[in-house]
């Protein structure tokens, strides 16, 4: 511009693009990437609102392949996992949680139907060789994404098949063996030697892998019961929980006695009391020191059950006596014909930290002919001295790393610290495996491991005028009366249903391209691109002009924009 | 290629008002008159009446516009957009005049040209962005200012609880024009507005589109909340969204969920002494602008019934890539 000129001259028009209002500015808006709720309530580090949005898009493949990228068995999780990222989900403070299960599970399926192949990292192949001892989620975890980085990976199993408590533990109404073979066979078929029927501390020792690999990761989970007893007393003809259920899915028997305790909260718990149930035992009760779901139970103090097999336990007839445990057996001889139950909580001691409080005075009787503890599992020691020491668990950090054991990871069941709200999972498995994994490759590659962490959304940084109510989708249930033994309790969303469904993702914390910003800018200084910006988005900032008005972070229903203050 | 500045001219909309306008951080009116010229396209010539936009656009020797504009009075824009429309006829060229004001030039100063001009029928789309009050000139009360609202000549204190008077029911005397269209629409529903936008333009005769448009510096309240004010202001049915085809209610956006007013009143400081404790007119006067409003309600069947994806609600529902319809 002629800078020279009087007022009252002949000026040629100028642009207002020759003035930069961006000088006017003391805060400025930046695009922040921030966690979703479900990602950061995820074992498994799946970031649910990334693949949603592939779906959003109506790209399932690409879904399925954002899924994967952190959890190689969708149809599995999507089947069995308690979904601690439906319980996180902003949604649910709206109207309710996106079924992210039932859509996770519904990509899996598709990826098994269309057989879409798992897309490895363009790296290099690697020449070290990894052990991984467990063919359970831990190992199979594990397995997969060190073949995904390229490693040349050997899985070993003492079970003739893969799958570890997958198959062991879980019943075929939860999870059908179908969808087991075709998921577990597609991970196994990408390249992994499956060594079976090779067992730690019969058929190999670790010493032995230890010096044959360049690094081994124990996903051995915990198959040995917990020593249990009453005040010393064991009946004559105990049967553990978890060893009765392996029975039974393996020869389909189990004893009928006429009303039986289960003494625990866990799955195991449940999914034994369901089967006994429908085996035909009349009476089945579950003795559980935790509390049922409901406003008034501390999230801690929850049973840790998939909430849905918990309703239709109920439904199907189990009665569950919550916040009890066992006081006393009540025998004829060396066998059982009855319990004292009593009641108990956990709360704080002196120290601050929770213990069992029991309640003299509130004991009551349970006439049973059967009691059946399901009180959780320990490594099996053989094999495994030289790390476990005496303990129940094998003490790592949270890449898996043993102390003082270079080269030697664990992760699953087997490691000590996994353990809560979401311990003890099959996503929480799948999760180790996979830092497991990046620990294995940063040892092996000079590195130091990293796990990204990206700051958690609070649902209050949504504009939730930009949302409408839209119901949850229905997920099929079969029918009380056509529950047994085999058929998959639980159904699936149709395609339509599960775009439907990830159509209600609120994207939190994550750009949805909504416009908003580009639209309702007073100065034009949001450009749009076609083609992505740097930070992923379709949006690009022209500080030139941006007088840091924050519109555009006020009206960001995601709240992808925070206002930072201006240098 | 994601430069701003090469991006900017390669942006997949018009820009028929562009960046470094010197309007106040999260200024409404700015934004309404971007989402009109870019509705309108390039084929357009704006005539302005004297106003915050006219001042904020066009400081010498630079212009925000991309579009042929004028601006000469307070009170003529109606009537320089007469003017032009009856060249541009003469010439046989079809461009379409937009002629511009905010609610002073409107409602008060430039009254009697727009009634001229829509009396003769011009083929002119007039557009006022109404931010209620004299704002260029320091906040005084015009007759589009609402009842109870603080101005400097409108000041709250021992015998006023801020503006004596209502606001002026414009649209109805636009509809004793008998003009094919007339409507109301607002900056927080950018969707409607464009296709307010559009109807209006397609039409041939005069047509009047009425905008709200916040004022953060005139209303009291930040940059950043003059979407959300807006908003509030079309879900208490204080701001209530019609349309006028020749002159009869043609169609309303429905609110879904009347919003209390004091939402609307209580995030701006031209009501703040509507909240002081201690002074019984100040509840008497939120209950009068909450009557206003159910008055709305009941006059334009503003209540909906269920849910619409064009109600109050709907109407800014977002999906992935854009807005839910447009």
């Amino acid at each position: 511009m002629p800078v020279t000129m009087t007022r009252g001259a002949f000026a040629l028009p100028g642009t207002s693009l020759a003035f930069k209002t961006g000088t006017w500015r003391n805060t400025r808006p930046i695009h922040t990437h921030a966690a979703a709720p479900c990602h950061g309530a995820c074992p498994a580090g799946e970031d649910q609102q990334e693949w949603l949005a592939r779906l959003q898009e109506g790209r399932p493949r690409e879904a399925w392949e954002a899924l994967v990228a952190m959890n190689p068995m969708p149809a599995v999780t999507g089947r069995v996992c308690p979904h601690p990222c439906e319980s996180a989900c902003n949604r649910g403070q709206y109207d309710s949680p996106i079924a992210i299960h039932g859509i996770e599970r519904w990509l899996g399926d598709e990826a098994i139907r269309h057989n879409w192949a798992y897309p490895l990292l363009d790296v290099p192949v690697r020449s070290q060789r990894v052990a991984v001892v467990g063919a359970g989620p831990a190992g199979l975890s594990a397995a997969y994404h060190l073949l995904r980085r390229r490693y040349n990976v050997v899985l070993f199993d003492a079970m003739p098949e893969a799958g570890g408590l997958l198959r062991s533990a879980i019943p075929p109404t939860r999870l059908p063996r179908d969808v087991v073979d075709k998921e577990l066979g597609r991970i196994l078929a990408l390249g992994i030697e499956f060594r079976p029927r090779t067992a730690l501390g019969r058929d190999v020792s670790l010493d032995q892998l230890r010096s044959e690999f360049d690094a081994v990761f124990l996903g051995v989970g915990a198959g040995k019961s917990r020593h249990w007893d009453v005040d010393g007393a064991v009946p004559a003809d105990l049967h553990e929980g978890l060893g009765m259920l392996k029975e039974w899915l393996v020869v389909g028997a189990l004893p009928t006695p006429n009303a039986v305790v289960i003494h625990g909260g866990g799955n195991t718990a449940v999914d034994l009391a369901r089967v006994m149930r429908r085996a035909g035992v009349k009476d089945v009760h579950v003795v559980t020191a935790s509390g049922l779901p409901g406003p008034d139970t501390e999230p801690d103090d929850v049973l840790n059950v998939v909430p849905r097999e918990l309703e239709q336990a109920v439904e199907e007839g189990v009665v569950f006596h919550p916040h009890r445990t066992i006081n006393r057996l009540i025998m004829r001889g060396s066998k059982v014909v009855g319990v004292e139950m009593v009641r108990l909580k956990k709360l704080p001691d002196g120290r601050g930290r929770k213990s069992r409080v029991s309640f003299e005075g509130t004991e009551t009787v349970l006439h049973v002919d059967m009691v059946v503890p399901a009180i959780g599992e320990v490594v099996d020691p053989t094999g495994m001295e030289s790390v476990l020491h005496g303990k129940d668990y094998i003490k790592t950090d949270r890449f898996g790393r043993i102390d003082g054991q270079a080269g030697l990871f664990a992760g699953g069941d087997a490691r000590d610290w996994l353990k809560g709200l979401t311990g003890g999972t099959v996503s929480a498995a799948i999760g180790d495996g996979r830092r497991a994994a990046e620990a294995i490759d940063a040892l092996l590659s000079g590195r130091e491991a990293v796990e990204p962490v990206r700051p958690p959304i609070r649902y209050d940084r949504l504009n939730l005028a930009y949302y409408e109510n839209r119901p949850r989708i229905p997920l099929p249930t079969l029918e009380l009366e056509k529950r047994n033994d085999t058929d998959e309790i639980e159904g699936g969303p149709s395609g339509a249903q599960a775009l439907a469904e990830a159509n209600r993702c609120f994207s939190c914390g994550n750009c949805l391209a909504c416009d908003n910003c580009w639209t309702l800018c007073p100065d034009n200084a949001v450009v749009k691109t076609t083609e992505l910006a740097s930070d992923g988005s379709h949006y690009v900032f022209d500080y030139d002009y941006c007088k840091g008005c924050g519109l555009c972070a006020k009206e960001c229903p995601c709240g992808y924009i925070d206002m930072v203050p201006d240098e | 290629m994601t430069e701003p500045a090469s991006l900017r001219s390669r942006q997949p909309r018009f820009r028929g008002l562009e960046a470094g306008h010197r309007a106040c951080q999260g200024c409404g009116e700015a934004l309404a008159a971007r989402l009109v010229t870019e509705s309108a396209g390039p084929d357009v010539i704006l005539t302005n009446a004297t106003g915050c936009l006219e001042v904020f656009t066009t400081p010498w020797p630079q212009s925000a516009w991309r579009v042929p504009w004028l601006h000469s009075l307070f009170e003529n824009s109606a009537a320089i957009a007469s003017g032009v429309e009856a060249a541009l006829k003469a010439q046989g060229r079809r461009t379409k005049v937009i002629a511009m004001g905010g609610d002073g030039g409107t409602f008060d100063i430039g009254f009697q040209a727009l009634s001229g001009m829509l009396e003769r029928m011009h083929n002119v789309l007039y557009v006022c962005y109404d931010n209620e009050a004299y704002m260029n000139t320091g906040i005084q009360r015009s007759s589009s200012t609402p009842h109870a609202a603080m101005t400097t000549t409108s000041p709250p204190g021992k015998n006023r609880m801020g503006k004596r008077h209502m606001k002026k029911d414009l649209l109805s005397i636009i509809a004793a024009h008998h003009v094919p269209y007339a409507a109301s629409a607002s900056v927080a529903y950018p969707q409607d507005l464009r296709r307010k936008v559009r109807r209006a333009m397609e039409i041939e005769g005069p047509t009047f589109l009425l905008v709200h448009s916040p004022c953060p510096l005139g209303w009291g309240h930040d940059g950043t909340l003059s979407i959300e004010i807006a908003r509030l202001g079309v879900q208490t049915g204080l701001f209530p969204l019609i349309e006028l085809e020749r002159g009869e209610v043609a169609s309303v956006m429905p609110i879904r969920n009347p919003v209390p007013v004091v939402e609307y009143l209580k995030r701006q400081g031209r009501f703040r002494h509507l909240f002081s404790d201690g002074d019984h007119r100040a509840r008497e006067e939120r209950e009068h602008l909450q009557a206003l409003a159910d008055y709305n309600i009941e006059r334009y069947g503003l209540k909906g019934d269920g849910d619409d994806p064009l109600d109050t609600d709907g109407a800014d529902t977002v999906r992935r890539g854009g807005p839910a319809r447009t």
